[in-house]
């Protein structure tokens, strides 16, 4: 009963955050985002010039639709944003992206708001799935924020979270409290997925988009 | 960039790897990727819209027609091919055996290879040999840094120097010095005086070297600068072609104990491979272990030299070098390494009153990992007692020496610890006159493995007399061949009625003894005729050119059966190797077949096929039907 009434509580929380956003947003051709889309999922991953939500800046964006136990690799979406700073020399190290790649990508965008742009179409009413989601989905609020008067609306699956009520389904009767490792290869590792490439935005979206393939069979 | 991983997985897999970049990156580009947990069926569909080619990831698949297995795919396979090029005649569908991670390829756009790419096409359409040959140069192109495998032309050579026979030694040494090499040709005019000139073996030159000249100083011989060549030069003079392998070249030096060949191209001599050059090349690679056996002074040294060698097989096989290549290097090192043994061990005065020799695959140099031992011994006429013991005594040592060398014990007990296995020029003969005299399995096996001795320590013509006693027999007995032949029809071969492969299960594993299932009967065949022949060959690839020569087989059929024997050797030779490093004593000759690519379970299948036509032809040929 108490579930119950907490549950309708959270929907209509809910709702009304949606209700409110809806009325925010600046421009009416991005109504479609509020259009979801059950059972369409896409996994997204940014590459930063750092961690800093509010100085630092995406570099590159890679998004894959997910269809099923199919993950569309076809047909994804590779952004890659013109820097207006030189990138850091740490988070060079981190994903190998020169200052020189970003220059000769072929799907460069001068200005942020129009590679954005392109995401926003990309995905629609889809859930958005991701591994540390929060961040990336901030870094794409910054941008859009200013144009739109919105943050994200679209309904957000969170991998470590998945994989986190998946390694607790062992301890369901046991006292013990585990001590859960969420890091990437970690869950990897545990769920036998081959660690498919270096890391960019594109590999890194591709693994958590198996990690939640794999996890939504399971459940 | 993104793409970048699924265009390098493409272009690892065979024939992917031979289309041209924008093609490849247009298939990789168009692949999504598909997950399937275990026990899932995967239906291929027959429109093209909706079909796909799978290429696996992760995980393991089978294809089943009318309930059987026919193949299985493992990482890097790739299934779908049959269904959208519409060979399948039964309807195959495919099991997820253990949780599988694929990329999709429309069917469209492998069409569109299919149709654009001749190479590519040719692919599906090929033969066996050629499909071998490809995976071959696959690997040997990836990894082409094995110096063994270049050719000799690609090492230092010292420059040639050639001089009349009537030249002086003075008159030499200025040459050599001038040209910066430290040996010189002498060219005979006149060819007549031999009568054995073959390319490898040329009486017409000698050569005469720095140690030649600082040797007849040391001697203190006079007016040395005056000497005439032609009397001085050695010969003959080993050769190597300059297209020829640098492991001929180092086997060649080893073979016969020099420093340097001369080195040949088609139209005449072109300059010296010396093999401190040819040792740096080879600098810590797999060329030393040879030359360590040649310098091993005790036995404990032949001891450690036996591990090094199984790293060596391992390093050669992971290089891409054709098994047969391998064999026969390894071969050449056992060899040495028994001959070594048997001169350490041997009383001074029997080194020339005794012969040993290996026999079964030893002697046909095919045996890469050490499973077996099959030798004996023979000793002249009229030892006296004491050498008799003294021989006897020897025989224990150096069967107690192989086995800590590595060569296990043969379970036959065919080893020359056995008396049976030492016996005086006169008792063999006669034993292999029992053999025919009282025909019995046991007695089939001896003379079976007795055709393929080899000497490896001692006077080689008694046992050439030995094996012609042998032909004579056979001679005598008409009906011999037939029974011998026999057991190539001994084991089934392990095809299913639709040409799946038929595996036993052991321990979780589905395996096939691939010993029994084709190796054996390719031997043992190709023994037959070579004996109906008197073929003195005894290695298998040998025999089978021989026969080819002889025209007993025509050239394709000689062809396909040596790569398939050499294909059957190799996926034993991996499966031991595996076996050997997870710890395994003794290899058996049982292959896994889910850890067999998609290519290898493909080629095993034709493979079997040709054994099956093989032992047809024999049952014909030796007229077996009523025997059986």
């Amino acid at each position: 009963m108490v579930n119950g009434t907490l549950n309708s509580i959270t929907a209509w929380l809910k709702s009304s955050k949606l209700n409110r956003l809806k009325r925010q947003l600046k421009d009416p051709n991005y109504q479609f985002l509020f259009d979801v889309e059950p059972g369409v999922f896409v996994c997204f991953d940014c590459e930063t010039t750092g961690l800093d939500k509010k100085n630092d800046r995406i570099i590159t964006l890679s998004a894959i639709k997910i269809m099923g136990n199919e993950i569309q690799t076809s047909q994804s979406l590779n952004l890659v944003i013109k820097q207006q700073e030189a990138i850091s020399a740490d988070s060079i190290a981190i994903h190998q992206i020169r200052n020189l790649d970003v220059e000769n990508s072929e799907t460069l965008y001068e200005d942020e708001f129009e590679a954005i742009k392109n995401f926003l179409h990309f995905i629609k009413g889809a859930t958005l799935v991701g591994y540390y989601l929060e961040f990336d989905v901030a870094m794409v609020n910054k941008v859009i924020k200013p144009q739109l008067g919105i943050r994200l609306p679209n309904p957000q699956i969170e991998v470590s979270g998945m994989y986190y009520e998946h390694a607790m389904q062992k301890y369901r009767r046991s006292c013990i409290e585990p001590n859960i490792d969420l890091g990437f290869d970690h869950i990897l590792k545990k769920l036998n997925i081959p660690n498919i490439g270096q890391h960019d935005a594109f590999s890194d979206a591709l693994m958590t988009a198996l990690i939640f393939v794999k996890l939504q069979q399971d459940s | 960039m993104a793409m970048t991983q699924q265009r390098n997985f493409l272009i690892q897999i065979p024939p992917f790897n031979q289309l041209p970049q924008p093609l490849l990156n247009e298939l990789a580009d168009s692949m999504d990727v598909v997950y399937f947990p275990q026990k899932t069926l995967i239906e291929v569909s027959t429109s093209i819209s909706e079909n796909y080619l799978y290429l696996l990831i992760k995980g393991k698949v089978a294809e089943i027609q009318n309930e059987e297995i026919t193949s299985r795919y493992s990482v890097r396979g790739f299934f779908g091919d049959t269904a959208i090029l519409g060979k399948n005649e039964i309807q195959a569908h495919y099991e997820v055996q253990e949780e599988a991670i694929a990329y999709k390829l429309p069917a469209k756009l492998f069409l569109k290879a299919f149709e654009d790419n001749h190479e590519f096409s040719h692919y599906f359409n090929s033969s066996i040999v050629e499909k071998l040959n490809r995976i071959h140069e696959a690997i040997q192109s990836a990894t082409s840094t094995e110096v063994m495998m270049d050719t000799v032309c690609s090492a230092p050579l010292q420059n040639y120097v050639s001089l009349p026979p009537d030249a002086t030694l003075h008159h030499a040494a200025q040459q050599m010095v001038k040209h910066r090499t430290d040996a010189c040709i002498v060219e005979f005019d006149d060819c007549d005086d031999c009568d054995d000139c073959d390319d490898s073996n040329n009486s017409e030159i000698g050569i005469v070297t720095s140690t030649d000249i600082l040797k007849l100083m040391a001697n203190n011989e006079p007016d040395i600068a005056s000497l005439r060549l032609g009397g001085l030069a050695n010969k003959p003079v080993q050769t190597v072609h300059e297209f020829d392998y640098l492991f001929n070249a180092l086997l060649k030096m080893t073979r016969f104990q020099i420093d340097r060949l001369v080195v040949r191209g088609d139209e005449g001599y072109l300059g010296f491979l010396h093999q401190k050059d040819l040792m740096s090349l080879f600098a810590n690679q797999s060329g030393l272990v040879l030359l360590k056996v040649d310098q091993a002074k005790t036995v404990s040294d032949l001891v450690v030299l036996g591990e090094q060698i199984d790293g060596l097989i391992g390093n050669l096989h992971h290089k891409g070098i054709k098994t047969h290549y391998i064999a026969k290097l390894v071969n050449e090192l056992h060899r040495k390494m028994i001959n070594k043994l048997a001169t350490l061990l041997l009383p001074k005065h029997l080194l020339e009153k005794v012969c040993v020799f290996v026999m079964g695959s030893e002697g046909r140099s095919e045996q890469v990992i050490r499973t077996d031992q099959d030798n004996a011994l023979i000793y002249s006429d009229g030892l006296t007692e004491i050498e008799l013991e003294e021989v006897a005594q020897f025989s224990q040592t150096f069967i107690a020496t192989l086995q800590q060398m590595g060569f296990p014990a043969c379970p036959g007990n065919i080893m020359l610890s056995n008396a049976y296995w030492r016996m005086s020029q006169t008792d063999f003969a006669q034993k292999v006159k029992d053999w025919f005299a009282n025909p019995s399995e046991e007695n089939f096996m001896y003379a079976a493995i007795f055709f393929d001795a080899e000497v490896v320590f001692g006077r080689e013509e008694w046992l050439k007399r030995l094996k012609q006693i042998l032909l004579d027999e056979k001679e005598k007995y008409s009906n011999f061949l037939r029974h011998f032949a026999v057991s190539v029809l001994r084991f089934k071969t392990p095809v299913g009625f639709f040409g799946g492969l038929v595996a036993e299960s052991e321990a979780g594993h589905e395996v096939i003894d691939i010993k029994k299932g084709g190796i054996f009967s390719i031997v043992h065949g190709v023994r037959c005729y070579a004996l109906e022949a008197g073929i003195e060959k005894t290695n298998t690839h040998w025999r089978i050119k021989a026969l080819m020569d002889a025209g007993v087989f025509d050239k394709e059929f000689g062809i396909e059966l040596g790569e398939t024997l050499n294909f059957l050797n190799t996926l034993r030779l991996e499966s031991m190797l595996k076996q050997l490093v997870e710890g395994v004593e003794l290899p058996d000759n049982k292959i896994r077949l889910s850890e067999l690519s998609h290519m290898q379970q493909d080629l095993l299948k034709q493979s079997f096929v040709v054994v099956e036509g093989f032992k047809k032809r024999i049952n014909h040929h030796f007229a077996l039907d009523g025997l059986m």
